[in-house]
């Protein structure tokens, strides 16, 4: 890996370590709660299974990062940054496979399946945590790339 | 040819340098996230959020997507009122078993409007094992296969292995553990893979009595979603309180075991589509026919009020000792046909959700169904009466703690 690629990488998944875990326990909280939350584009899940599970491995994905920046070129703490990533595709990767089976069929008294409207509206905001983290938690592709050109 | 040792060693010099590259090793990035995955401190956070996306997977494709989106619409929209309007003999012992058991009002006879509630063989029959069961066990196997050919399993087997030690068996058990999810039948099977006698008789009890397979968590999905985690938690709890006692209890070796864990690999899809198709053959095999004769026996019981009776005799015990509503005897004695029917015959009974969840739970640990009985039998007599003498005592210990437990918090 580059050496003066490290501080920034180091810098950049600290940061979204800290944004990441604190999702998590907001997640946590607000299934504790018992209830949803929502604000702007983002949206906390309530329920036991997304918000709690979830949410867990949200925090997870969050320490991972955070226990990884450290020495930061060593290729152990660069694996924990790719699973905190890893942890985030499968959170959003869910989200957005929800959306989609949600999205295909159209409705108990509709027709088989959704108009183009209610298709596309499935998958307008708010979203997830973990879907709002999944475009930050792709940068980490470019530092494995990098890793991998540098190793020849 | 006989080679001396010296020739031997020579030979084997030869091959290890036209074979063998020697210099220093450097940890690949893939090494080190399958380092990860199997030390405990990462290891579990990653299992946890591998096991969050199987199950969200299930859910959204069998529950959301198949059953409610497309399934329910065609059993219960399409299906059930041709086949109640063609077949004939409305009212009758044949329409009864066959199409819908209706039910009586003000003296006349009223059909069924959804397949739960129908119970006949060719619909509620068809609908639980083509709009329920099929898509589940689908999505599971495939989701299954796909973590075996990561290579993922065996490192999950290795990560559990301490805990499963615990309870008299090591990793590999959780081979038969998640193919049970699926359907009990190939979970019973699996046990082989495990050395001992008292190993496979842990696991074959545990299997038939905390494991739900496909089909009754398919229902659960679908009819009480909400109460899911609590009562996987209740089973969970379960199969590690009463898996620590038969060990204790059960004489007999449980010894170690080593296992090689490969790489992580890219998965092949040839390898993923043999193993999803052969698993699903075996279970329409095997499991299949009994989803359709278990529906058609529940129906003859109930119309020669053979359910009826047990139930009304059982009450007691039901309303007593486990503490849910008089209604729930007669599904809780038909569970032992068919545990996803008895749980979709719960839902429409009136109660708390405490009592719902306790009800569910007992029909999990209650008796295995037919298909898994016929399996234990086939892995020995002497197993199978066993496992049904530690399932009687579970149901009773297990089902009475849990409604003590709802008594303590206030909610039974």
């Amino acid at each position: 890996m580059a050496e003066n690629a490290s501080p920034v990488a180091a810098i950049y998944f600290a940061i979204l370590g800290i944004v990441t875990t604190a999702f998590g326990l907001a997640d946590l909280l607000v299934s504790a709660g018992g209830g949803g939350f929502s604000y702007g584009i983002l949206e906390v899940p309530g329920d036991i299974f997304r918000g709690g599970w979830g949410g867990l491995v949200v925090l997870f994905a969050g320490l991972f990062y955070l226990s990884g920046v450290r020495n930061f070129d060593d290729i152990h703490q660069f694996a924990k940054i790719v699973m905190g990533s890893i942890m985030i595709w499968i959170m959003a990767g869910c989200d957005i496979f929800a959306m989609i089976t949600e999205s295909i069929p159209g409705g108990e008294e509709g027709p088989w399946f959704n108009t183009l409207s209610g298709f596309i509206g499935t998958y307008a905001p708010p979203y997830t945590p973990a879907v709002i983290l999944l475009p930050f938690s792709l940068v980490v592709i470019y530092y494995i790339h990098q890793r991998n050109s540098s190793e020849g | 040819m006989t080679l001396s040792v010296d020739e031997r060693w020579d030979l084997i010099d030869k091959i290890s340098r036209a074979t063998v590259t020697f210099g220093e090793y450097r940890h690949t990035l893939k090494d080190a996230i399958g380092e990860l995955t199997v030390k405990p401190m990462t290891g579990v956070p990653v299992a946890i959020a591998i096991l969050y996306g199987f199950w969200s997977v299930f859910g959204s494709f069998a529950g959301t997507l198949c059953t409610d989106g497309f399934f329910v619409k065609l059993f219960d929209g399409y299906w059930l009122p041709w086949l109640q309007g063609v077949f004939p003999g409305q009212g009758g012992w044949l329409y009864s078993i066959m199409v819908d058991a209706g039910g009586m009002q003000s003296g006349k006879f009223v059909l069924s409007d959804n397949c739960f509630e129908a119970f006949g063989v060719l619909t509620s029959g068809l609908f639980v094992a083509i709009g329920v069961v099929l898509p589940a066990i689908f999505i599971f196997y495939l989701m299954l296969a796909l973590l075996e050919d990561v290579g993922y399993m065996p490192r999950l087997a290795v990560l559990i292995d301490t805990m499963l030690h615990k309870i008299g068996l090591h990793g590999y058990a959780i081979v038969p553990t998640i193919l049970s999810l699926g359907c009990n039948v190939p979970g019973v099977a699996a046990t082989r893979i495990l050395e001992t006698r008292k190993q496979r008789f842990i696991m074959m009890t545990l299997l038939a009595i905390f494991i739900p397979c496909g089909a009754q968590i398919g229902i659960m999905q679908d009819v009480v979603p909400d109460l899911m985690g609590w009562i996987l938690l209740y089973l969970i709890i379960g199969y590690f309180v009463f898996g620590y006692i038969l060990n204790k209890i059960v004489p007999g070796r449980a010894p170690e075991f080593l296992i090689d864990v490969p790489p992580y690999r890219r998965p092949m899809l040839s390898n993923i589509g043999k193993k999803v198709w052969g698993r699903i053959a075996g279970f329409f095999k095997v499991a299949l026919p009994f989803v359709l004769l278990g529906c058609a026996l529940v129906n003859v019981l109930y119309l020669l009020g053979v359910i009826q009776w047990l139930g009304d005799t059982l009450a007691p015990v039901f309303v007593g000792w486990f503490g849910v509503p008089k209604e729930t005897a007669g599904p809780l004695v038909a569970a032992f046909l068919r545990k996803d029917l008895a749980v979709a015959q719960l839902s429409v009974i009136e109660m708390t959700q405490y009592q719902m969840i306790t009800s569910v739970v007992l029909v999990s640990i209650y008796f295995p169904c037919v298909a898994t009985f016929a399996m234990m039998l086939k892995e020995g007599w002497k197993e199978l009466i066993g496992a049904i003498g530690v399932l009687a005592v579970v149901v009773f210990t297990y089902g009475g703690l849990i409604h003590l437990i709802g008594i303590l918090l206030g909610v039974a």
